[in-house]
């Protein structure tokens, strides 16, 4: 067996402690939620410091850090399991108790169950969830074009109308900071589309007017996503970025402690 | 007058449902044939993938559902049909949940059908779906094998001679993702900004703006910004490429460049609708002033 020091490490601070700290942790209710803690400051500090330390137990190829990566592919995974319990234990309460629109959950679990059933036969068969080597479909890739990629259009499809309704009642220059937007967005919507040569269409000797003025309009709408838009999408990525950052040193350092289900930190 | 803009405030909005329906089918069943004008960050991408040579691997990421389809699939198809005809070799993967491999399966069994000398393993190879998308960006810049032990069919890499050719994302010219949400953005977060691959987007036109701040800071080749970034895509392609002018001009399918014809009238009567429900608010505004 190969015990690199990475390895080693990992198995001491992401099981040993761990299992230790379960341990302590009936004797002592407090260690419940130190233990935790420590974990988290391990996974938040590791991938940190193997951006700066270059050493080969870090950040190598098989070091800590990329061993995490891996952990956390799998980790999310797991989360995909949680999801379906989830489903499975609200669908079934409303099942069972027949409250309203209880039939919606029976749907939905047949089609969790007929979805996944056929994805895992697809595994388990070694013929896939796309297209045989034929051309023809495998049971799980003719559920996705023919129930899942229909439905899921349809439901997205239905925005185009209440966002032109919204846009008849809701989208008003009440105020300067309204009609500023609302300047900007009917200046990048007309911008964004040959909309000057459509209405210049049934008028041919205007046509050659409205593809001039046209491109001008291509060209500040252009200025708009790319100057006043690029500025003020840099400042929120920037605050979002530090705002993150400061929320993952609050959990490394053990203030925040939401995540554990015991409050918002002491 | 007054009673008027009192009825055009409450209009009942089955009618604007109506007129919408009318705004995007008719173009869809009558192609108009609008002109499509290109920009700077869609020029760039094509360029960027139009310098590259036979042999060379592009990244192209489906990451996006059926929802963004009809905006998301014209510019996966326009790429991969430029990689293609130049000989490219294409790496395909699928990181939104939501369907982005079932997309994935239809758009590569679609370019098979007008591609028949592709060879899987060597042309191109789809390795599917993997959940936990800014992990398995983070390991792509290790080992792709880590992330990906197999293709989308259970096929371990390694036996796939492409694969044997790009260990890891570094080897990758450019990554190309098609997304909608904010995969998007952790392929500039992860791998642009931590390992260095190119990366160029094509997201839907609701996301784009946030992506000009990445375009000015030089982390991004370029940007196909919706329907309008797919049909310009399809217009350089078209130019450059006598092969695929014609595929463009007599093709039944579905592309951006037809699709610009209803985007583009459906804009008109939003903002027609925007500037009546403005007047007739201003209408009663005043009238409220004057009594």
């Amino acid at each position: 067996m190969n015990l690199e020091f990475g390895r080693v490490a990992l198995v001491v601070l992401f099981a040993l402690i761990p299992i230790a700290g379960i341990v302590m942790g009936l004797q002592a209710s407090a260690l419940r939620t130190r233990i935790p803690i420590l974990i988290g400051v391990f996974a938040g500090v590791i991938p940190i410091l193997s951006l700066y330390i270059p050493k080969q137990f870090l950040s190598g190829q098989t070091g800590m850090s990329p061993r995490l990566d891996q952990w956390l592919i799998i980790v999310y995974a797991f989360a995909l399991l949680l999801g379906v319990v989830n489903v499975l234990q609200n669908s079934l309460r409303r099942i069972r108790r027949r409250e309203k629109g209880w039939p919606f959950s029976a749907v939905l679990l047949t089609g969790l169950f007929v979805t996944g059933g056929l994805g895992v036969y697809g595994a388990v068969s070694r013929q896939g969830i796309g297209y045989r080597p034929d051309g023809s479909a495998t049971p799980f890739q003719w559920i996705t074009d023919h129930f899942f990629q229909p439905l899921q259009s349809t439901i997205f499809a239905l925005l185009a109308f209440f966002m032109a309704s919204a846009a008849f009642r809701a989208f008003r220059a009440r105020n300067t900071e309204a009609s500023i937007l609302l300047l900007a967005g009917g200046l990048v919507m007309a911008g964004r589309v040959p909309l000057l040569e459509f209405l210049a269409a049934p008028f041919p000797p205007l046509q050659p007017a409205a593809a001039g003025a046209s491109q001008a309009l291509g060209k500040l709408t252009e200025w708009i996503m790319d100057t006043p838009n690029g500025a003020a999408q840099s400042g929120i990525i920037i605050g979002a970025a530090l705002g993150a950052a400061s929320m993952a040193i609050r959990v490394i350092l053990g203030i925040e402690r939401g995540y554990l289900g015991v409050g918002k930190g002491e | 007058m007054a009673g008027f803009v009192e009825k055009l405030l409450g209009l009942d909005r089955r009618w604007i449902f109506l007129l919408v329906l009318l705004s995007v089918a008719t173009p869809i069943v009558f192609p108009i044939g609008l002109p499509v004008t290109t920009s700077g960050p869609t020029r760039s991408a094509f360029e960027y993938i139009e310098a590259l040579t036979p042999g060379d691997v592009v990244w192209i990421s489906f990451d996006y559902g059926p929802s963004s389809a009809p905006e998301n699939d014209p510019m996966a198809e326009a790429v991969m049909r430029q990689c293609f005809l130049k000989k490219v070799r294409v790496v395909v993967t699928a990181l939104y949940p939501l369907g982005a491999l079932g997309i994935a399966n239809n758009v590569l069994a679609k370019l098979n059908a007008e591609f028949p000398g592709l060879r899987y393993g060597e042309d191109y190879v789809n390795l599917g779906y993997k959940d936990g998308a800014a992990a398995v960006m983070r390991r792509l810049g290790e080992d792709i094998s880590g992330a990906f032990p197999t293709d989308a069919n259970g096929r371990p890499i390694g036996e796939l001679p492409l694969m044997r050719d790009v260990p890891d994302i570094r080897h990758v010219k450019v990554i190309v993702t098609v997304a909608t949400g904010t995969i998007g953005e952790w392929w500039i977060t992860q791998v642009r900004a931590q390992i260095g691959t190119p990366v160029i987007i094509g997201p839907t036109a609701v996301s784009a703006p946030k992506y000009y701040a990445y375009l000015n800071a030089g982390q991004l080749v370029g940007i196909l910004g919706g329907m309008k970034g797919a049909a310009e895509y399809e217009k350089l392609l078209a130019s450059r490429h006598p092969e695929l002018a014609g595929f463009y001009r007599t093709t039944h399918t579905f592309t951006a460049t037809k699709g610009m014809d209803g985007q583009t009238v459906i804009h008109t009567v939003i903002l027609v609708f925007i500037l009546v429900g403005n007047l007739a608010y201003m209408k009663s505004r005043m009238k409220r002033r004057g009594a």
